[in-house]
């Protein structure tokens, strides 16, 4: 509680202290969180960052600055260029599909259907499972000798198919599974927000005598747009940094033809030990998306802008002179 | 709409209705197929799952219970029950520690005036915009040789507290950002009014804390600690980069070693043993979302629509 005056009209030491005593609190508070969040995620972080400028190979060795050799060997070695290409269209590709198969899913999940909530539930089942666990399911599925695709293709009298040594079917099974493991939490956003979309203005369309089409061009399309900024910048990100699927179920081969770049810095971190190259790589793929994020951030912003400008002429220069249009004082 | 429950029901027959409940119910169940598969997999005992034909619905002959049991209890050849103990206790601490300090980050940013409010919290928003993986590699040479340890060379090697539970009690206990970041969210639309009421009362700033303002945010508190919750017992990085010793590994480790990227090249990979500590990993996630898929379904409709 605090005081109003202390005895001789002093004001009470809470009263003295009230402007500080938040900023005390909260350095209670933040400073030890902050600090350990230095050591274990600031630091590395940056110490990262740091790692790309010096060439740092083996683990005795001690690091050697470089300035941006690594960065120029990045843009010149094929196996970084194809891996960093293999990031953007497999990320892409993903995104794409588990987007579309969300909103689909969406959809139906929005009628008023009986047991909409089971439904909803076992979709995102997928999402809450472990990429160790489940890739190795697909991967008893794409097993050579027994796995259970080529006993049913030896079933059939056909040629079991090696998985392994094949890209197009490797690329083939991670998108498979990245939408399997996606689709389902795609679903559920979309459907959140579906659900916002204001009620009435379905109302409005079906008295203008709009049909299911319309009312999806019309009225949801548009009012999706602030979730599908959200979604769209979240998988994208999300699916650019793909690598524990290539892990497990095709493990970069056959010859490193499915690598994507986050498995490319695991390779080089843990493998090779070229600290340096590996270091190099995450710092790109850091600024890749974060220019990401900031220029869709900006598209977004400034498209919702312009949207909304051409309408005002158009209303201004049919209704001009009109009496319930304001004039230039603003008066009507 | 008054349509009356009767009615409705009629109306889920119609066309459009039956189409919708046909496909959500069978693409639904295509995606659960390959749990299904695991889950009939683990009936089957080691020598038959690896000598039969596998089909896409494997009955085992002599269906047992020995790969639950091994899972739960343990056998006497195989350690699939002390990585299960690991996966429990790593994920418990972390959630813990995931509760508090999103809850007081959050509190602190969104109750408390002081300079610099702003700028910290856009720098640790912003930090997120960093992937995690960058981080592996630095954080692996930081365990081995930072001399905050023990005295390790940072360039010369060393192990630090690499391969040690170090690993894992530091490995927790970070800043939450997106959990400080749903908690000043909700926390800005609780009532200034209830603060002042409570401190009032004479509440100090613990009590109003723990005992008015947390359980106002349960909600968002159990979305949080379930995501954290799965997000550790199925992370596999922490375990399989910074520890070696067979006594630290959780299940997704222990799988990724027996798994075709731990093996060594050529060895047969063992099927059976994967089917149980995937089982291991699956099940209780699945249990976990059963009891708060309210929560969960719920926080990423509100995660989404703020965005």
């Amino acid at each position: 509680m605090e005081k109003t005056a202390g005895r001789e009209g002093r004001p009470s030491f809470n009263r003295r202290m009230g402007r500080h005593k938040d900023a005390w609190i909260a350095a209670v508070i933040l400073v030890p969180m902050f600090l350990f969040w230095l050591v274990v995620s600031g630091f590395p972080t940056l110490f990262g960052f740091a790692l790309g400028f010096f060439e740092w190979i083996g683990l005795a060795d001690t690091p050697n600055f470089i300035w941006f050799d690594n960065f120029i060997d990045f843009f010149k070695n094929p196996v970084y260029t194809d891996a960093l290409w293999r990031s953007i269209w497999l990320g892409g590709l993903v995104t794409f599909i588990t987007l579309a198969a969300g909103f689909g899913a969406a959809l139906l999940m929005n009628m008023p259907l009986f047991g909409k909530g089971f439904y909803r539930s076992i979709w995102y089942i997928p999402a809450v499972t472990a990429t160790v666990a489940t890739t190795q399911v697909f991967n008893i599925f794409l097993d050579t000798n027994n796995g259970v695709i080529n006993n049913i293709l030896k079933a059939m009298g056909k040629e079991p198919i090696v998985w392994q040594y094949s890209v197009g079917w490797g690329i083939f099974w991670i998108v498979v599974y990245s939408v399997w493991k996606g689709v389902g939490g795609a679903a559920l956003i979309w459907l959140a927000g579906l659900q916002s979309v204001d009620v009435s203005l379905y109302e409005a369309a079906e008295i203008d005598g709009a049909g299911r089409l319309n009312k999806l061009r019309y009225v949801t399309l548009p009012g999706l747009k602030p979730i599908a900024t959200y979604i769209v910048i979240t998988s994208l990100i999300g699916a650019i940094q793909i690598y524990e699927q290539v892990l497990f179920i095709t493990n970069g081969g056959p010859y490193g033809q499915t690598e994507v770049l986050v498995f490319r810095i695991y390779r080089d971190g843990f493998w090779d030990f070229n600290l340096g190259m590996a270091g190099a790589s995450s710092l790109i793929m850091a600024l890749i998306v974060m220019v990401a994020t900031v220029l869709y951030y900006n598209w977004s912003t400034k498209s919702d802008k312009r949207t909304t400008i051409p309408i005002k002429p158009v209303i201004r220069k049919g209704k001009r002179g009109e009496s319930h249009v304001r004039n230039a004082k603003g008066e009507f | 709409m008054s349509a009356t429950r009767k009615e409705n029901f009629k109306n889920q027959f119609k066309p459009a209705y039956l189409i919708g409940h046909i496909l959500l119910l069978g693409i639904g169940l295509i995606l659960l197929y390959p749990l299904i598969f695991m889950v009939l997999a683990g009936f089957f005992t080691k020598t038959e799952f690896t000598s039969t034909v596998l089909s896409i619905f494997p009955i085992p002959k002599q269906p047992t219970l020995e790969n639950f049991k091994e899972l739960i209890i343990g056998s006497a050849d195989s350690s699939v029950a002390m990585y299960f103990r690991n996966s429990v206790i790593r994920t418990v601490y972390n959630t813990l520690w995931a509760i508090l300090t999103s809850f007081l980050a959050g509190y602190v940013f969104a109750r408390l005036k002081f300079k610099g409010r702003e700028a910290i919290f856009l720098i640790l928003l912003a930090t997120q915009m960093i992937p995690g993986t960058l981080a592996i590699i630095p954080t692996y040479l930081e365990f081995a040789r930072f001399p905050f340890a023990g005295g390790n060379n940072p360039f010369t090697g060393g192990t630090g507290i690499l391969n040690s539970w170090w690993v894992y009690l530091i490995g927790g206990p970070s800043i939450n950002i997106m959990g400080t970041f749903l908690v000043k969210q909700s926390l800005e639309k609780v009532p200034l009014e209830i603060d002042e009421a409570a401190i009032m009362d004479g509440a100090g700033t613990f009590r109003l804390i723990f005992q008015i303002l947390f359980p106002l945010q349960l909600p968002i508190m159990a979305f949080i600690a379930i995501t954290t919750a799965l997000g550790t017992w199925n992370d596999f990085i922490t375990p399989f980069f910074y520890t070696t010793s067979d006594n630290l590994q959780t299940l997704p480790a222990a799988i990724t070693r027996i798994s075709s990227v731990g093996a060594s090249p050529g060895a047969v990979i063992d099927y059976p043993m994967i089917i149980t500590l995937s089982m291991g990993i699956t099940i209780p996630a699945l249990l976990i979302f059963a009891f708060f898929q309210k929560y969960i379904v719920q926080g990423l409709a509100n995660t989404g629509i703020k965005g």
